[in-house]
């Protein structure tokens, strides 16, 4: 339903036309959309564990409106992926990022997900942007639930900023990984 | 009810705690009132409880209202470091490696230069961590011998691409006697040591922590204007 | 403990399984070669012993390939010996020998509280080793992390492929000449395929499903693969697969200094990271013989106690929101909240705290750490009342766990359970008991034991665990905290004060080596073990001398106990799996490494 002249309209406005109601309809739509950021915990580590804090009463992201934790693609907005990715999981991680309807965006949690941490080994994918685009970059190992939530917000800035300049960000169509990783890597990059 | 039984005679030792189980019966037949699935209404009791509480007590609730109250971490937390500087507020660090050997993400970039001063030889023309590689062990802070590299107990951290998250050397620097309520993993705690004299005898407890502290700059803000 | 109904008068009896003895030294498995050679089953030449480390490390025996799958048999068997559990399995490379590798096994005798280690020495060109599966069920994922990490051929093994590393991968990474940062991508073509075969069994009117759950999925933890072939809500057959959170840990433990391992070890069981560095740094000290002093002991025996209750809070809170019980989530993190606020204030960090280090701790103890402490212990038992109150009598949960998946005592055993799991089903072994370290045989505890071996057993055992754990921890306070210094006084071992540091010459050196060179300790090997929240947590580790490893071995206690979770769940509903999988406690860090 997306008008090809403008990427970023809403379906409601493609329908109607473009007017003073559906640009505040816009406007609700967006703002709802930031407010209730619905999470697919991607957790497979010790920052899960800081995550599952999080959802807990003490820090309680419900208030941020992620009161549901999605697990299963088809119903989430944010991929928050909470742990060391390795290359077994790595096609994994592929195939529920594309999975997961638009508009969705990112958060790698913690040092492992951002960049590999301090796991410069043979079986560690060194951050999870070699397969998948990544909007939020968490540091911490873990990160605590507060910079977890900080995260949260600075996504929800980000949001709000792509829309009012009418980016947003488009995601790799691919299912398989970068064909130039592959090379570089089988080439005995250590990289 | 739990029950403790003797060992098998013939060596010393001591009792093994025990408590009967439902399928030490057999066969397992639940009473009257399991039956009737009752004994639900005690879990619902113990959850009412908590929900009336947290309505009508608010200072019962657990929850710290982050970003607006913030919780009052101790001055030993490992957060984001900070590169102390000399009174004439040139940095304090020699280049001496030493956090980059000990490092074990490997995080630490340092390209050194040649101080004037002689008795300073080396200082740190670029000094670089990769926060997203850090894993905050605080090594290099056990590993300095100048007292060069500290840590805050700041968590607030967040990037939107890999640029932004390398911290250079301006970024990391900040004056030894800055707010010393935002140190944190240091290798001396002054402040302890007149605490371990006048301690707090009264609750520890985490959210009352949070809201005084919130309180406190609240005050600070009023008295600044 | 509320019962149902009134107890029965006969409870069955604390297995015998289990010696009452506890053991301080390794002496216990030193007559053991003589009753073996007195067999007269076994040339001569073919085991022979190692000499003996005046009791500071396990009776060990060189055996040769040809005589292992007997020896293994009769060592199992012998009313003299009756070596019961597999501990261990783990290759070692010593490319430098005409015998590059070496397979060692670690065993032990539950009735006897004896330990043994088995070394085979293998040529590189003809590195096979019999698989054991027929003696010990449990060395099954062992023998396959032997051919992945070292590529040593198990004959006779059902299922001789990769664990832990991709079906991708090539070659074998834990071999010394393996590039640490090497790496292979996992192409969707790779992925492995179960080969089940539908139509076995079964009727003709109903269709039987294959199924895949996980890795992604919220009741496997995020890192474990269930292939499952379902016959309505019945499994049938199913396979498990691992490895998604390989962390190469061990490898990474031999680019590492000694102490920069540390961290490393925080991050096997995240939920209870204390007990990981202490069982570590328990080890590299037996290697140094360096003393701890008393206060970093009593600091370690709490905060050990403190992490595992913490554990147990997240495998019971786990346990029941899998099973639909989400509040009891809440409340029982909360205590795990509280405890990270101690251990925030101790060393900086919530939950990876690398607060342990070789000789002692990282820091001192805050002034502030009694009244913490007995705040603490004031405000969990309430919360885990809560927790207990809501499931206790409720009809619901006994009805998804009591019998669900039970396994006797002598077969957890022969799958090489230990810890609370291997005490839900009657037998009392605890490495604290058993093989006493800190000060755990000066303090006034209970292991606890149930007989059922259910799932709601291993809840419950869990729940008791935290009481005695209370317990410890109330008595080590009302001891009082001893003074002195919290880390070795040995140059060599740990980092000079910083006073000293930054005015003497010669500390500024020691400072210096320790941090560019590591600490040199001493060539030689040991295995020391703590009790960790999921069972025995075993440490292998090999120096050379130098200031990195050369080998780190860590025993996972869940490594076997998962291994057993197919035979666990077969032939019951695919709701008892989950339940199930819950109640064993599996930490994927530490299952995978």
């Amino acid at each position: 339903m997306s008008n090809p002249k403008n990427p970023t309209s809403s379906p409601m406005s493609n329908m109607v036309g473009e007017s003073w109601v559906t640009t505040k309809l816009e406007v609700l739509e967006d703002w709802a959309q930031r407010n209730s950021f619905w999470p697919f915990p991607f957790g497979t580590a010790c920052c899960a564990i800081e995550f599952m804090s999080t959802v807990s009463s003490h820090y309680d992201v419900a208030r941020f409106g992620s009161e549901v934790v999605r697990f299963s693609p088809r119903q989430s907005d944010v991929l928050l992926v909470a742990g060391t990715i390795n290359d077994k999981m790595a096609p994994v991680l592929k195939k529920i990022y594309d999975q997961m309807a638009d508009p969705k965006w990112v958060i790698s949690m913690g040092a492992c997900a951002c960049s590999g941490g301090f796991y410069r080994a043979y079986h560690v994918m060194q951050g999870i942007d070699e397969v998948i685009p990544v909007d939020v970059y968490v540091p911490g190992c873990p990160p605590t639930p507060e910079g977890l939530i900080y995260g949260i917000l600075q996504l929800k800035e980000k949001v709000l900023r792509d829309r009012r300049k009418h980016a947003r960000h488009d995601a790799k169509e691919q299912s398989e990984p970068d064909k130039e990783t592959i090379e570089r890597v089988d080439a005995g990059s250590t990289v | 009810m739990i029950q403790t039984t003797t060992p098998p005679t013939g060596s010393p030792g001591r009792p093994m705690l025990r408590s009967p189980h439902p399928a030490d019966l057999k066969p397992y037949r639940p009473g009257f009132w399991e039956r009737l699935y009752l004994p639900l209404f005690i879990g619902l009791m113990v959850t009412l409880r908590h929900f009336l509480r947290n309505l009508f007590n608010p200072g019962s609730r657990y929850t710290i209202e982050y970003p607006e109250q913030r919780r009052n971490y101790s001055h030993r937390f490992r957060g984001h470091h900070i590169l102390t500087t000399r009174p004439d507020g040139s940095v304090r660090c020699v280049a001496c490696f030493l956090c980059a050997q000990a490092c074990p993400a490997e995080c630490i970039h340092i390209e050194a230069g040649e101080h004037q001063d002689e008795n300073i030889e080396k200082y740190p023309v670029v000094y670089e961590i990769d926060m997203l590689r850090c894993v905050f062990c605080g090594y290099c802070v056990d590993a300095c011998p100048e007292e060069a590299i500290i840590m805050s107990n700041n968590y607030d951290m967040a990037y939107f691409n890999r640029e932004q998250s390398i911290v250079g050397k301006g970024d990391l620097m900040k004056p030894y006697t800055f707010d010393e309520e935002q140190l944190g993993y240091r290798p001396r705690f002054p402040e302890e040591d007149a605490k371990r004299s006048r301690m707090r005898r009264d609750a520890f407890d985490l959210v009352t922590a949070a809201k005084e502290a919130q309180a406190r700059e609240e005050k600070k803000a009023a008295a600044a204007h | 403990m509320s019962t149902l109904a009134p107890p029965s008068e006969t409870l069955p009896e604390v297995s015998p399984a289990v010696s009452e003895e506890t053991a301080t030294d390794f002496t216990a498995a030193a007559a053991d070669l003589a009753v073996i050679l007195a067999t007269g089953k076994f040339p001569a030449g073919s085991i022979t012993a190692v000499p003996e480390n005046a009791g500071l490390d396990q009776t060990t025996w060189i055996v040769d390939r040809d005589v292992l799958f007997d020896l293994a048999g009769e060592l199992k068997t012998n009313p003299a010996t009756r070596y019961d559990m597999l501990l261990d399995l783990c290759g070692v490379d010593y490319p430098d020998r005409a015998e590059r590798f070496e397979a060692v096994y670690h065993l032990l005798s539950l009735p006897r509280n004896a330990r043994l280690r088995l070394k085979v020495p293998l040529q590189e060109d003809d590195a096979a080793v019999p698989s054991l599966i027929a003696v010990w069920k449990g060395i099954d994922w062992f023998e396959r992390e032997l051919w992945d990490m070292f590529g040593i051929r198990v004959d006779g093994h059902p299922n001789m492929r990769r664990i832990l590393c991709h079906e991708g991968f090539q070659g074998h990474p834990l071999r010394k000449d393996y590039d640490a940062a090497r790496r292979w991508i996992l192409t969707e073509d790779k992925i492995y395929q179960p080969k089940f075969n539908l139509s076995e069994g079964g009727d003709d009117l109903f269709e039987r499903m294959a199924i895949n759950i996980g890795p992604s999925h919220p009741a496997m933890h995020g890192t474990f693969r269930l292939m499952a072939i379902l016959d309505g809500e019945t499994i049938t057959a199913s396979e498990v697969e691992i490895g998604y959170l390989h962390r190469c840990f061990e490898k990474m433990a031999e680019t590492h200094t000694w102490n920069q391992v540390i961290p490393y070890t925080d991050r096997l069981n995240y939920c209870s990271s204390f007990i990981n560095n202490v069982g570590y740094c328990k080890t590299v000290e037996k290697l140094l013989n360096v003393e701890v002093p008393p206060r970093a002991v009593w600091a370690r025996t709490i905060l050990s106690e403190f992490s595992r209750i913490m554990d147990h809070c997240v495998c019971n809170g786990t346990t029941l929101v899998d099973t639909g019980g989400l509040t009891n989530f809440w409340y029982l993190f909360q205590p795990r909240e509280e405890i990270y606020g101690l251990l925030e204030s101790c060393c900086g960090a919530r939950l990876t705290v690398s607060y342990g280090r070789i000789g002692g701790l990282s820091q001192d103890l805050p002034p502030d750490f009694m009244e913490r402490s007995r705040k603490l212990l004031e405000m969990i038992p309430p919360l885990v009342a809560d927790a207990e109150k809501l499931v206790d009598k409720n009809r619901i949960w006994i009805d998804r766990s009591v019998g669900v998946s039970a396994i006797s005592g002598e077969e957890a055993v022969n799958w090489g359970w230990t810890g609370p799991c291997l005490r839900a089903s009657g037998v009392a072994y605890d490495v604290r008991r058993a093989h006493p370290y800190d000060l755990y045989d000066t303090l006034d505890w209970e292991v606890p034991v149930l007989f059922g071996g259910d799932v709601y057993d291993r809840f419950r055992i869990r729940m008791m665990e935290i009481k005695e754990s209370l317990k410890i921890i109330r008595q080590l306070l009302d001891r009082g905290m001893p003074e002195g210094p919290y880390i070795v006084d040995d140059p060599h071992v740990a980092l000079p004060p910083k006073e000293a540091c930054y005015t003497q010459m010669e500390a500024m050196i020691y400072h210096f080596k320790l941090v560019m060179d590591g600490i040199q300790v001493p060539a030689g090997e040991t295995y020391q073990m703590v009790e960790g929240a999921n069972g025995e947590l075993g440490f292998y580790v090999i120096s050379d001398g130098t200031g990195k490893p050369y080998r780190i071995k860590v025993r996972p206690p869940c490594f076997p106990i998962f291994s057993t979770f197919p035979r666990l769940i077969n032939g019951g509903a695919l709701s008892d799996a989950i339940a199930t999988l819950g109640g064993l406690n599996v930490i994927a860090g530490e299952l995978e490494r």
